[in-house]
């Protein structure tokens, strides 16, 4: 138990409701596009999804009107541009229609369908068919691939729309690297992803994943017996904020679960290993009833780690009443077909209770609408929320 | 179609056509559309051989099940799907109070069933 209230250990966050305008108003959402996400790193990925050389992922990004082509080069090294032929703008890599478009080119170039202009993984422009026919004044070295800044840190792969960012990942991301310290990410990589597209805004999927307070109700159905829990080290790295989960107890243990559970630990509400000893900061007192742990890095990113398991949630915005969400499952790989069933188990409940989570949000967006509440009412382990409209806000109201 | 199983699951064969399904979106679409007696019914009979069913499986790559007892490893994963509506949801054939299930999206990784 937190000895002091979250709100009076940090009483810079302040205790009165919060306004509803910042979920509502499309001049809000237009501040938030341009003065966060066109400026901020953002994670897009993970080295994982492209270990290769020539390997490619094209992701969408609805808020910038842009897809983002991430490709690893023969150099090894990762690089970002923006999907666009300098040609006459057709998108170099056509799309699949989800999200997120995966390939490979042995050689590591890309070349666009439309014309045959072929640039390499380094961005230039190395193929011009009838390059003759165009004016003397058309450099194919003036006309490369259109670059994004981007980096990685611990096997995440981010960018920064912005032609300048004002800091570097490392310097943006501050406080949370310690925070993460020696965190085996890179031992379970065996990703289970789902997504949505939901009519809420994006700051209230961010707000369903980041109290516990929920859960007694909510995850009465996938999670009766984490109902008993408190939370505890809270901590915050200036735009971002940390928050762990603590359950008196588990979900009872059912036949299935029970199965699934001996051939591979991988479920948040089953008894498990400890495969791995922790960082110094999460779980630093080695509570036994540790449970997971949520951090967001600002502005989207929520990143949840557990003992040989993690999952992320990330919310993009679409609109003001428009997101996409993207949940993914982190597990060690299966090596046998057994633990590939206990793990699609696993990942099932966790699916459900992801459900049921996402199954308040667009009534939110619609019930506020109506304009009749302008406030909302925040309780004291709803800290992480109140940090998150502190964030915003200051960022909104900034130059 | 019909769905052939390996010599000696016999007892699963009432359950196959519905049951053995190659992909989530399709297990999920069936858990969808049965009653709670057929959810009770399917869970209690592969329940009772998911110890073999998982044991033979391993007999093969991960992966690379194959043949009759492919259908079963679908089999198994469906009762993976509608375990939880048996133990947890009292046979309810949805996600209690959950979002339209119909607009998930996904679920990828990187092993085939």
């Amino acid at each position: 138990m937190p000895k002091v209230p979250f709100l009076a250990q940090h009483p810079e966050l302040g205790n009165a409701p919060i306004p509803v305008e910042p979920y509502l108003s499309e001049d809000y959402y237009a501040k938030e596009i341009d003065k966060i996400f066109r400026r901020d790193w953002l994670f897009v990925g993970r080295e994982e999804d492209i270990p290769d050389a020539g390997d490619f992922k094209v992701k969408r990004l609805d808020f910038a009107h842009t897809s983002v082509i991430l490709v690893r080069g023969k150099d090894k090294k990762i690089r970002a541009f923006h999907n666009v032929c300098r040609h006459r703008g057709n998108k170099v890599i056509t799309e699949t229609g989800g999200e997120e478009t995966f390939g490979n080119k042995r050689a590591a170039v890309l070349a666009c369908r439309f014309h045959g202009w072929v640039y390499d993984a380094e961005g230039k422009l190395i193929n011009v068919p009838m390059e003759d026919k165009f004016p003397t004044c058309f450099d194919r070295a003036k006309n490369g691939l259109v670059p994004i800044h981007v980096d990685t840190w611990a096997g995440f792969v981010c960018i920064n729309l912005a032609k300048k960012p004002t800091k570097t990942l490392r310097e943006f991301l501050g406080g949370v690297v310690d925070h993460f310290e020696g965190y085996p990410f890179d031992q379970m990589t065996h990703v289970h992803t789902y997504y949505a597209h939901i009519n809420c805004n994006w700051k209230t999927g961010i707000d369903a994943f980041c109290e516990a307070y929920h859960v007694p109700t909510i995850h009465a159905g996938s999670f009766p017996g984490l109902a008993d829990y408190w939370l505890d080290d809270f901590a915050t790295y200036g735009d971002h904020r940390s928050l762990a989960i603590y359950t008196v107890d588990m979900n009872p243990p059912t036949p299935v679960a029970s199965k699934a559970n001996e051939l591979f630990a991988a479920s948040i509400a089953l008894k498990r290993d400890e495969p791995f000893p922790l960082p110094k900061a999460i779980n630093p007192n080695r509570h036994e009833k540790w449970g997971f742990e949520q951090t967001v890095v600002f502005p989207n990113f929520l990143v949840h780690v557990g003992q040989g398991l993690w999952f992320t949630h990330q919310f993009w915005p679409v609109a003001q009443n428009k997101c996409l969400w993207e949940g993914r499952y982190f597990l060690k790989a299966p090596t046998a077909n057994s633990q590939h069933w206990a793990q699609r188990y696993a990942v099932t409940l966790q699916r459900n209770a992801w459900l049921e989570d996402t199954a308040t949000m667009e009534d939110t967006q619609e019930a506020l609408l109506s304009g009749a509440v302008s406030y909302l009412n925040l309780q004291d382990e709803e800290v992480m929320l109140r940090h998150a409209f502190n964030a915003v806000n200051n960022r909104v109201a900034a130059e | 179609m019909t769905i052939n199983l390996p010599e000696g699951f016999e007892d699963l064969a009432p359950f196959a056509a519905k049951w053995a399904r190659a992909t989530e979106y399709e297990r999920v679409a069936e858990r969808r559309r049965s009653t709670p007696e057929q959810l009770r019914a399917f869970y209690d009979a592969l329940l009772n051989r998911l110890p073999d069913i998982l044991k033979r499986v391993d007999a093969y790559p991960l992966g690379k099940v194959e043949g009759a007892d492919r259908h079963l490893f679908h089999m198994a994963l469906s009762l993976a799907e509608i375990a939880p509506h048996i133990e947890f949801y009292k046979a309810d054939p949805n996600v209690p109070f959950s979002f339209d299930e119909e607009r998930l999206k996904g679920h990828h990784c990187g092993v085939p069933d």
